[in-house]
Protein backbone atom coordinates (compact mmCIF):
# COMPACT_ATOMS: atom_id res chain seq x y z
CA UNK A 1 0.00 0.00 0.00
CA UNK A 2 1.33 3.52 -0.81
CA UNK A 3 0.49 6.28 1.41
CA UNK A 4 -0.87 9.64 -0.23
CA UNK A 5 1.70 12.33 -0.11
CA UNK A 6 -0.06 15.19 0.37
CA UNK A 7 -1.41 15.85 4.21
CA UNK A 8 -4.50 14.61 4.78
CA UNK A 9 -7.14 17.10 5.92
CA UNK A 10 -10.46 15.38 7.97
CA UNK A 11 -13.56 16.66 6.98
CA UNK A 12 -16.45 18.54 8.74
CA UNK A 13 -17.89 15.29 10.02
CA UNK A 14 -14.61 14.03 10.80
CA UNK A 15 -13.67 17.06 13.02
CA UNK A 16 -16.68 17.33 14.94
CA UNK A 17 -17.38 13.46 15.69
CA UNK A 18 -13.27 13.90 16.91
CA UNK A 19 -13.60 16.78 19.16
CA UNK A 20 -17.31 15.42 20.11
CA UNK A 21 -15.43 12.15 21.29
CA UNK A 22 -12.54 14.06 23.08
CA UNK A 23 -15.58 16.12 24.89
CA UNK A 24 -17.38 12.64 26.01
CA UNK A 25 -13.46 10.88 26.48
CA UNK A 26 -12.30 13.81 29.05
CA UNK A 27 -16.13 14.37 31.23
CA UNK A 28 -16.03 10.70 31.65
CA UNK A 29 -12.28 10.39 32.56
CA UNK A 30 -13.23 13.58 35.24
CA UNK A 31 -16.83 13.22 36.35
CA UNK A 32 -18.26 16.30 37.29
CA UNK A 33 -16.09 18.59 35.12
CA UNK A 34 -17.83 20.29 32.46
CA UNK A 35 -16.55 19.67 28.65
CA UNK A 36 -17.83 21.83 25.89
CA UNK A 37 -19.25 20.33 22.73
CA UNK A 38 -18.78 20.97 19.36
CA UNK A 39 -22.25 21.83 18.43
CA UNK A 40 -25.42 21.87 21.07
CA UNK A 41 -27.95 19.43 21.70
CA UNK A 42 -27.94 15.06 22.05
CA UNK A 43 -27.58 14.46 18.20
CA UNK A 44 -23.73 15.62 17.66
CA UNK A 45 -23.31 12.42 20.57
CA UNK A 46 -25.36 10.00 18.74
CA UNK A 47 -23.49 11.13 15.52
CA UNK A 48 -20.21 10.37 17.14
CA UNK A 49 -20.90 6.94 18.54
CA UNK A 50 -24.14 5.12 16.86
CA UNK A 51 -24.35 3.27 13.69
CA UNK A 52 -25.67 0.36 12.70
CA UNK A 53 -24.53 -1.74 15.17
CA UNK A 54 -26.50 -0.18 18.10
CA UNK A 55 -29.96 -0.41 19.71
CA UNK A 56 -31.05 3.32 20.57
CA UNK A 57 -34.08 4.29 23.15
CA UNK A 58 -35.17 7.87 22.33
CA UNK A 59 -37.46 10.39 24.03
CA UNK A 60 -37.62 12.81 21.43
CA UNK A 61 -39.60 11.90 18.14
CA UNK A 62 -37.74 14.26 15.97
CA UNK A 63 -34.11 13.27 17.61
CA UNK A 64 -35.53 9.90 16.72
CA UNK A 65 -35.72 10.85 13.15
CA UNK A 66 -32.08 12.49 13.39
CA UNK A 67 -30.46 9.03 15.17
CA UNK A 68 -32.28 6.80 12.39
CA UNK A 69 -30.33 8.41 9.57
CA UNK A 70 -27.44 6.74 11.04
CA UNK A 71 -28.29 3.17 11.11
CA UNK A 72 -29.31 2.35 14.87
CA UNK A 73 -32.44 0.34 15.60
CA UNK A 74 -35.07 2.10 17.40
CA UNK A 75 -35.90 -0.51 20.55
CA UNK A 76 -37.76 -0.64 23.97
CA UNK A 77 -35.87 0.80 26.81
CA UNK A 78 -34.94 -2.55 28.55
CA UNK A 79 -32.66 -3.37 25.16
CA UNK A 80 -31.12 -0.17 24.12
CA UNK A 81 -27.01 0.21 24.83
CA UNK A 82 -27.85 3.61 24.03
CA UNK A 83 -30.87 5.75 25.78
CA UNK A 84 -31.66 9.46 24.95
CA UNK A 85 -33.99 10.64 27.47
CA UNK A 86 -35.35 13.32 29.98
CA UNK A 87 -34.85 12.99 33.62
CA UNK A 88 -37.37 15.37 34.64
CA UNK A 89 -40.27 12.78 35.88
CA UNK A 90 -40.91 9.08 34.70
CA UNK A 91 -37.77 8.16 36.53
CA UNK A 92 -39.84 4.79 37.28
CA UNK A 93 -38.65 3.35 33.75
CA UNK A 94 -34.80 3.76 34.91
CA UNK A 95 -35.33 0.44 36.37
CA UNK A 96 -35.47 -1.11 33.26
CA UNK A 97 -32.52 0.00 31.85
CA UNK A 98 -29.57 -2.19 30.55
CA UNK A 99 -26.74 -2.34 33.29
CA UNK A 100 -25.19 -5.45 32.16
CA UNK A 101 -23.92 -8.06 34.55
CA UNK A 102 -20.32 -8.37 36.93
CA UNK A 103 -19.67 -11.09 33.91
CA UNK A 104 -20.51 -8.63 30.87
CA UNK A 105 -20.04 -4.77 32.27
CA UNK A 106 -19.56 -3.53 28.49
CA UNK A 107 -23.19 -4.36 28.13
CA UNK A 108 -24.52 -1.45 30.92
CA UNK A 109 -26.27 1.41 28.67
CA UNK A 110 -24.46 4.65 27.97
CA UNK A 111 -27.51 6.94 29.35
CA UNK A 112 -27.69 11.12 27.97
CA UNK A 113 -30.32 13.51 29.22
CA UNK A 114 -30.52 17.15 29.61
CA UNK A 115 -29.53 18.59 32.49
CA UNK A 116 -28.61 22.32 33.98
CA UNK A 117 -25.52 23.21 34.72
CA UNK A 118 -24.81 24.79 38.23
CA UNK A 119 -28.26 25.06 39.80
CA UNK A 120 -30.76 22.74 41.69
CA UNK A 121 -29.54 19.90 43.67
CA UNK A 122 -26.23 19.75 44.91
CA UNK A 123 -24.02 16.71 44.77
CA UNK A 124 -20.88 15.32 45.86
CA UNK A 125 -18.69 12.91 44.11
CA UNK A 126 -16.17 10.62 44.84
CA UNK A 127 -14.18 8.04 42.85
CA UNK A 128 -11.91 7.53 39.60
CA UNK A 129 -11.53 10.56 38.23
CA UNK A 130 -11.41 12.64 40.94
CA UNK A 131 -8.39 13.54 43.73
CA UNK A 132 -10.43 13.90 46.40
CA UNK A 133 -14.14 15.17 46.10
CA UNK A 134 -15.79 17.30 44.00
CA UNK A 135 -19.43 19.22 44.70
CA UNK A 136 -21.57 20.41 41.55
CA UNK A 137 -25.41 21.53 40.90
CA UNK A 138 -27.69 19.63 38.93
CA UNK A 139 -30.90 20.92 37.99
CA UNK A 140 -33.69 19.27 35.78
CA UNK A 141 -33.17 15.99 37.35
CA UNK A 142 -36.30 14.34 38.90
CA UNK A 143 -34.85 14.24 43.11
CA UNK A 144 -35.37 10.32 43.15
CA UNK A 145 -32.92 10.18 40.59
CA UNK A 146 -30.16 9.49 42.69
CA UNK A 147 -31.14 7.14 44.84
CA UNK A 148 -32.94 4.73 41.97
CA UNK A 149 -29.02 4.86 40.02
CA UNK A 150 -27.56 3.84 43.08
CA UNK A 151 -30.09 1.09 43.75
CA UNK A 152 -29.67 0.13 40.13
CA UNK A 153 -25.82 0.83 39.42
CA UNK A 154 -24.22 -2.40 41.09
CA UNK A 155 -20.92 -2.24 40.15
CA UNK A 156 -19.25 -3.02 37.87
CA UNK A 157 -22.95 -3.24 36.75
CA UNK A 158 -24.69 -0.18 35.90
CA UNK A 159 -25.40 2.75 33.30
CA UNK A 160 -23.24 5.77 32.19
CA UNK A 161 -24.51 8.95 31.85
CA UNK A 162 -23.74 11.97 30.37
CA UNK A 163 -25.63 15.36 31.13
CA UNK A 164 -26.03 18.27 28.45
CA UNK A 165 -27.02 21.55 28.49
CA UNK A 166 -26.49 23.56 25.36
CA UNK A 167 -23.24 22.66 24.07
CA UNK A 168 -21.56 21.23 27.59
CA UNK A 169 -21.37 18.29 28.98
CA UNK A 170 -20.42 16.64 32.36
CA UNK A 171 -20.22 13.12 32.45
CA UNK A 172 -21.17 10.69 35.40
CA UNK A 173 -19.96 6.64 34.81
CA UNK A 174 -20.97 4.52 37.19
CA UNK A 175 -17.57 4.35 38.91
CA UNK A 176 -17.89 6.96 40.97
CA UNK A 177 -19.82 7.87 44.31
CA UNK A 178 -22.76 10.43 44.09
CA UNK A 179 -23.69 11.72 47.49
CA UNK A 180 -26.73 14.22 47.48
CA UNK A 181 -26.06 17.18 50.10
CA UNK B 1 -34.51 10.21 2.58
CA UNK B 2 -32.45 9.83 -0.60
CA UNK B 3 -29.82 7.78 -1.36
CA UNK B 4 -27.13 10.71 -2.15
CA UNK B 5 -27.86 11.18 1.70
CA UNK B 6 -26.81 7.81 2.61
CA UNK B 7 -23.42 7.64 0.50
CA UNK B 8 -20.26 9.81 1.71
CA UNK B 9 -18.23 11.74 -1.33
CA UNK B 10 -15.44 9.22 -2.71
CA UNK B 11 -12.30 9.53 -0.52
CA UNK B 12 -8.76 7.97 -1.41
CA UNK B 13 -7.76 7.45 2.47
CA UNK B 14 -10.15 7.90 5.40
CA UNK B 15 -8.67 10.71 7.80
CA UNK B 16 -6.64 8.74 10.54
CA UNK B 17 -6.87 5.58 8.57
CA UNK B 18 -9.52 4.02 10.38
CA UNK B 19 -13.00 4.54 9.05
CA UNK B 20 -15.53 5.85 10.74
CA UNK B 21 -17.32 2.68 11.74
CA UNK B 22 -14.36 1.45 12.91
CA UNK B 23 -13.57 4.66 15.08
CA UNK B 24 -17.56 4.68 16.37
CA UNK B 25 -17.08 1.26 17.63
CA UNK B 26 -13.37 1.76 19.65
CA UNK B 27 -15.03 5.20 21.01
CA UNK B 28 -17.92 3.51 22.50
CA UNK B 29 -15.63 0.61 23.98
CA UNK B 30 -13.42 3.31 25.11
CA UNK B 31 -15.69 4.98 26.74
CA UNK B 32 -16.73 1.99 28.58
CA UNK B 33 -13.68 1.37 29.28
CA UNK B 34 -13.28 4.61 31.34
CA UNK B 35 -16.66 3.96 32.98
CA UNK B 36 -15.01 0.44 34.18
CA UNK B 37 -11.20 1.10 35.01
CA UNK B 38 -9.09 -2.01 34.41
CA UNK B 39 -11.85 -4.12 33.04
CA UNK B 40 -11.09 -5.76 29.70
CA UNK B 41 -13.87 -4.45 27.17
CA UNK B 42 -13.87 -6.39 23.74
CA UNK B 43 -13.55 -4.63 20.33
CA UNK B 44 -13.50 -5.45 17.30
CA UNK B 45 -9.72 -4.63 16.04
CA UNK B 46 -9.81 -3.70 12.24
CA UNK B 47 -6.87 -4.33 10.18
CA UNK B 48 -4.09 -2.00 10.18
CA UNK B 49 -1.01 -2.38 8.03
CA UNK B 50 0.63 -3.77 10.37
CA UNK B 51 1.37 -7.53 11.83
CA UNK B 52 -0.95 -8.26 15.01
CA UNK B 53 1.00 -8.70 17.93
CA UNK B 54 3.17 -5.17 17.03
CA UNK B 55 1.47 -2.47 18.68
CA UNK B 56 -1.73 -2.98 16.61
CA UNK B 57 -4.14 -2.22 20.01
CA UNK B 58 -2.14 0.52 20.54
CA UNK B 59 -1.87 2.06 17.54
CA UNK B 60 -6.00 1.59 16.64
CA UNK B 61 -6.66 4.25 20.11
CA UNK B 62 -4.11 6.15 18.41
CA UNK B 63 -5.56 6.85 15.79
CA UNK B 64 -9.34 7.00 17.01
CA UNK B 65 -7.69 10.15 19.41
CA UNK B 66 -5.82 11.83 16.06
CA UNK B 67 -6.52 15.04 14.83
CA UNK B 68 -4.53 17.15 12.94
CA UNK B 69 -3.07 19.54 15.78
CA UNK B 70 -2.29 16.38 18.10
CA UNK B 71 1.55 15.88 18.75
CA UNK B 72 2.52 12.14 19.02
CA UNK B 73 5.25 10.41 20.81
CA UNK B 74 6.14 6.81 20.21
CA UNK B 75 9.09 4.85 22.21
CA UNK B 76 9.63 0.96 22.03
CA UNK B 77 11.32 0.11 25.42
CA UNK B 78 11.66 4.11 26.15
CA UNK B 79 13.52 4.54 23.06
CA UNK B 80 11.95 6.85 20.55
CA UNK B 81 14.00 5.97 17.71
CA UNK B 82 14.23 2.12 17.48
CA UNK B 83 12.17 0.97 13.98
CA UNK B 84 9.05 -0.24 15.81
CA UNK B 85 8.22 3.22 17.06
CA UNK B 86 9.97 4.84 14.39
CA UNK B 87 7.79 3.24 11.45
CA UNK B 88 4.70 3.33 14.00
CA UNK B 89 5.27 7.79 14.10
CA UNK B 90 5.80 8.04 10.61
CA UNK B 91 2.78 6.14 10.03
CA UNK B 92 0.58 8.11 12.56
CA UNK B 93 1.90 11.72 11.01
CA UNK B 94 1.29 10.30 7.53
CA UNK B 95 -2.23 9.43 7.99
CA UNK B 96 -3.46 11.90 9.88
CA UNK B 97 -0.68 15.17 10.02
CA UNK B 98 -0.05 15.48 13.18
CA UNK B 99 3.22 16.62 14.52
CA UNK B 100 5.88 13.81 15.28
CA UNK B 101 7.69 14.70 18.85
CA UNK B 102 10.26 12.37 20.71
CA UNK B 103 9.56 15.16 23.95
CA UNK B 104 7.32 13.71 26.63
CA UNK B 105 6.67 17.02 27.83
CA UNK B 106 5.61 18.49 24.04
CA UNK B 107 3.07 14.92 23.32
CA UNK B 108 -0.42 14.90 23.82
CA UNK B 109 -0.65 11.61 22.57
CA UNK B 110 2.34 8.89 23.94
CA UNK B 111 1.85 5.54 22.30
CA UNK B 112 4.40 2.89 24.23
CA UNK B 113 5.66 -0.29 24.26
CA UNK B 114 6.61 -1.44 27.94
CA UNK B 115 7.87 1.66 29.46
CA UNK B 116 5.76 4.73 30.72
CA UNK B 117 8.26 8.00 30.13
CA UNK B 118 10.01 9.03 33.79
CA UNK B 119 8.76 12.84 32.82
CA UNK B 120 5.50 13.21 35.02
CA UNK B 121 2.64 13.24 32.38
CA UNK B 122 0.03 16.00 32.97
CA UNK B 123 -3.83 15.97 32.82
CA UNK B 124 -4.21 16.83 29.29
CA UNK B 125 -1.62 14.32 27.77
CA UNK B 126 -3.33 10.69 26.92
CA UNK B 127 -0.67 7.28 27.46
CA UNK B 128 -1.55 4.38 25.08
CA UNK B 129 0.36 1.30 25.53
CA UNK B 130 0.26 -1.92 23.52
CA UNK B 131 -0.39 -5.15 24.98
CA UNK B 132 0.63 -8.42 24.31
CA UNK B 133 -1.18 -10.64 26.83
CA UNK B 134 -4.38 -8.24 28.96
CA UNK B 135 -5.59 -11.03 30.88
CA UNK B 136 -3.49 -11.39 34.49
CA UNK B 137 -5.16 -14.57 34.39
CA UNK B 138 -4.32 -16.18 32.27
CA UNK B 139 -1.26 -18.33 33.73
CA UNK B 140 -3.46 -19.83 36.01
CA UNK B 141 -6.46 -20.21 33.72
CA UNK B 142 -5.98 -20.39 29.90
CA UNK B 143 -10.06 -20.71 29.63
CA UNK B 144 -11.02 -17.42 29.53
CA UNK B 145 -14.54 -17.91 29.89
CA UNK B 146 -13.83 -19.01 33.38
CA UNK B 147 -11.40 -16.47 33.88
CA UNK B 148 -14.14 -13.91 32.44
CA UNK B 149 -16.37 -15.40 35.43
CA UNK B 150 -12.91 -14.84 37.60
CA UNK B 151 -13.11 -11.44 37.33
CA UNK B 152 -16.50 -10.93 37.63
CA UNK B 153 -16.65 -12.74 41.08
CA UNK B 154 -13.32 -10.89 41.58
CA UNK B 155 -11.19 -14.26 42.58
CA UNK B 156 -8.08 -13.36 42.47
CA UNK B 157 -6.49 -15.56 44.73
CA UNK B 158 -4.41 -17.32 42.58
CA UNK B 159 -2.50 -14.63 41.67
CA UNK B 160 -1.39 -14.08 45.30
CA UNK B 161 -0.69 -17.87 44.65
CA UNK B 162 1.99 -17.35 41.97
CA UNK B 163 3.27 -14.30 43.92
CA UNK B 164 3.77 -16.78 46.96
CA UNK B 165 5.16 -19.88 44.87
CA UNK B 166 7.99 -17.28 43.94
CA UNK B 167 8.96 -16.23 47.02
CA UNK B 168 9.05 -19.45 48.11
CA UNK B 169 11.39 -20.78 45.46
CA UNK B 170 13.47 -17.55 45.11
CA UNK B 171 12.87 -15.42 48.12
CA UNK B 172 11.75 -12.76 46.68
CA UNK B 173 8.72 -11.99 43.92
CA UNK B 174 10.30 -12.65 40.36
CA UNK B 175 7.49 -10.99 38.07
CA UNK B 176 9.67 -8.59 36.26
CA UNK B 177 7.11 -6.86 34.16
CA UNK B 178 3.19 -6.56 33.95
CA UNK B 179 2.83 -6.77 37.54
CA UNK B 180 -0.61 -7.65 38.24
CA UNK B 181 -2.26 -4.94 40.01
CA UNK B 182 -5.68 -4.08 41.13
CA UNK B 183 -7.46 -1.30 39.77
CA UNK B 184 -9.90 0.98 41.41
CA UNK B 185 -9.99 -2.04 44.52
CA UNK B 186 -12.39 -3.76 42.02
CA UNK B 187 -10.60 -5.67 38.21
CA UNK B 188 -6.96 -7.31 38.18
CA UNK B 189 -5.00 -5.79 35.28
CA UNK B 190 -2.28 -6.69 33.79
CA UNK B 191 -0.18 -2.91 33.02
CA UNK B 192 1.29 -4.02 29.99
CA UNK B 193 4.97 -5.46 30.19
CA UNK B 194 6.13 -2.72 31.69
CA UNK B 195 8.72 -2.70 34.59
CA UNK B 196 8.06 -2.64 37.82
CA UNK B 197 9.75 0.73 38.40
CA UNK B 198 6.59 2.14 35.90
CA UNK B 199 3.51 0.46 37.90
CA UNK B 200 3.31 3.45 40.95
CA UNK B 201 3.57 5.65 37.76
CA UNK B 202 0.23 4.31 36.65
CA UNK B 203 -1.26 5.53 40.57
CA UNK B 204 -3.67 8.28 41.03
CA UNK B 205 -1.89 9.78 37.94
CA UNK B 206 -2.91 13.16 36.18
CA UNK B 207 -3.04 11.56 32.83
CA UNK B 208 -5.45 9.02 31.12
CA UNK B 209 -4.40 5.64 30.09
CA UNK B 210 -5.34 3.43 27.55
CA UNK B 211 -4.10 -0.14 27.46
CA UNK B 212 -5.59 -1.75 24.23
CA UNK B 213 -4.13 -5.52 22.59
CA UNK B 214 -5.04 -5.99 19.09
CA UNK B 215 -4.34 -9.44 18.72
CA UNK B 216 -6.03 -10.40 21.84
CA UNK B 217 -9.14 -7.59 21.17
CA UNK B 218 -9.71 -5.99 24.42
CA UNK B 219 -8.77 -2.92 25.96
CA UNK B 220 -9.19 -1.36 29.22
CA UNK B 221 -8.03 2.10 30.44
CA UNK B 222 -6.93 3.54 33.76
CA UNK B 223 -8.60 6.77 34.18
CA UNK B 224 -6.61 10.03 36.00
CA UNK B 225 -6.77 10.03 39.86
CA UNK B 226 -7.41 5.76 40.11
CA UNK B 227 -5.92 3.76 42.82
CA UNK B 228 -3.98 1.37 40.97
CA UNK B 229 -2.16 -0.96 43.70
CA UNK B 230 0.09 -4.01 42.26
CA UNK B 231 -0.90 -7.50 44.46
CA UNK B 232 1.29 -7.43 47.56
CA UNK B 233 1.62 -9.27 50.76
CA UNK B 234 1.19 -6.92 54.01
CA UNK B 235 4.55 -8.27 55.41
CA UNK B 236 6.46 -8.36 52.01
CA UNK B 237 6.26 -4.89 50.41
CA UNK B 238 6.03 -3.77 46.42
CA UNK B 239 9.92 -3.24 45.33
CA UNK B 240 10.94 -1.81 42.30
CA UNK B 241 13.68 -2.45 40.37
CA UNK B 242 17.18 -2.05 42.58
CA UNK B 243 18.62 0.94 39.45
CA UNK B 244 18.07 4.11 42.39
CA UNK B 245 21.95 3.77 42.51
CA UNK B 246 23.07 3.52 39.28
CA UNK B 247 24.46 5.62 36.60
CA UNK B 248 23.73 6.55 33.03
CA UNK B 249 27.29 5.94 31.29
CA UNK B 250 26.09 8.52 28.46
CA UNK B 251 24.10 11.18 30.18
CA UNK B 252 25.74 11.40 33.80
CA UNK B 253 21.80 10.94 35.13
CA UNK B 254 21.10 8.66 38.38
CA UNK B 255 17.89 7.58 39.24
CA UNK B 256 16.00 6.53 36.49
CA UNK B 257 15.62 3.21 35.38
CA UNK B 258 18.37 1.95 33.19
CA UNK B 259 19.47 -0.56 30.49
CA UNK B 260 22.63 -3.03 31.54
CA UNK B 261 24.79 -2.86 28.66
CA UNK B 262 27.27 -5.98 28.93
CA UNK B 263 31.06 -5.16 28.45
CA UNK B 264 33.60 -7.29 26.98
CA UNK B 265 35.48 -8.08 30.49
CA UNK B 266 32.21 -9.28 31.57
CA UNK B 267 31.52 -6.19 33.43
CA UNK B 268 28.55 -3.93 32.67
CA UNK B 269 27.33 -0.25 31.84
CA UNK B 270 24.48 1.13 32.43
CA UNK B 271 22.17 3.56 30.23
CA UNK B 272 19.06 5.24 30.83
CA UNK B 273 16.11 3.40 28.88
CA UNK B 274 13.91 6.93 28.33
CA UNK B 275 16.54 7.92 26.04
CA UNK B 276 14.88 11.20 25.30
CA UNK B 277 15.69 11.80 28.73
CA UNK B 278 19.11 11.18 28.66
CA UNK B 279 19.30 13.33 24.63
CA UNK B 280 17.88 16.45 26.96
CA UNK B 281 20.51 15.60 30.27
CA UNK B 282 23.27 15.47 27.30
CA UNK B 283 21.99 18.69 25.52
CA UNK B 284 21.72 20.87 28.61
CA UNK B 285 24.98 19.59 29.62
CA UNK B 286 26.58 20.67 26.18
CA UNK B 287 24.97 24.64 27.32
CA UNK B 288 21.83 24.49 24.99
CA UNK B 289 18.27 25.86 26.70
CA UNK B 290 16.24 22.04 26.79
CA UNK B 291 14.30 21.68 29.90
CA UNK B 292 13.61 18.61 31.82
CA UNK B 293 10.16 17.92 32.75
CA UNK B 294 9.41 17.47 36.65
CA UNK B 295 10.06 13.83 37.09
CA UNK B 296 8.00 10.82 38.27
CA UNK B 297 11.29 9.17 40.20
CA UNK B 298 13.25 12.20 42.76
CA UNK B 299 16.75 11.28 43.65
CA UNK B 300 15.69 7.26 42.43
CA UNK B 301 12.80 7.37 44.75
CA UNK B 302 8.56 7.47 44.03
CA UNK B 303 7.10 10.43 46.26
CA UNK B 304 4.63 8.96 48.66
Amino acid sequence: MSLPTSVPVPDAFETRTNATFEALMWALSRPGTVQNLPAQGMAGIAEALLDRECRVFCDDPALAVQIATFGAARVDLPLADHCFLGLGRNIDRLAHVAVGSALYPDAGATVVAEAEFGAGQRLRLTGPGIETSDEIALGGIAPEFWAMRTAVCRYPAGFDLFLICGAQVIGLPRSITIEVL
Amino acid sequence: MTIAALTKPWQALSYGFLDASAKRELRRKMLKAIAVPGCQMPYASREVPMARGWGTGGLQVTLTLLRPSSVVKVIDQGADDSVNAASIRSFLSKVSGATETWDTTAATILQSRHRIPEERLRADQVLVLQVPNPEPLRPVEPNMSIARQMHADADYGRLWLILYEQIVRSGRVMQGAAYPSLVNGRHVMTPSPIPRWDVPKLHMAQHLTFLSAGREKRLYAVPPFTRVEPLVFSDIPYQVEDHAALTCHRSGLRGYFMNEIPQDDGSAQFELSDSHLGIKAIRQAEGSAVEIGPTWYENGKMPQ
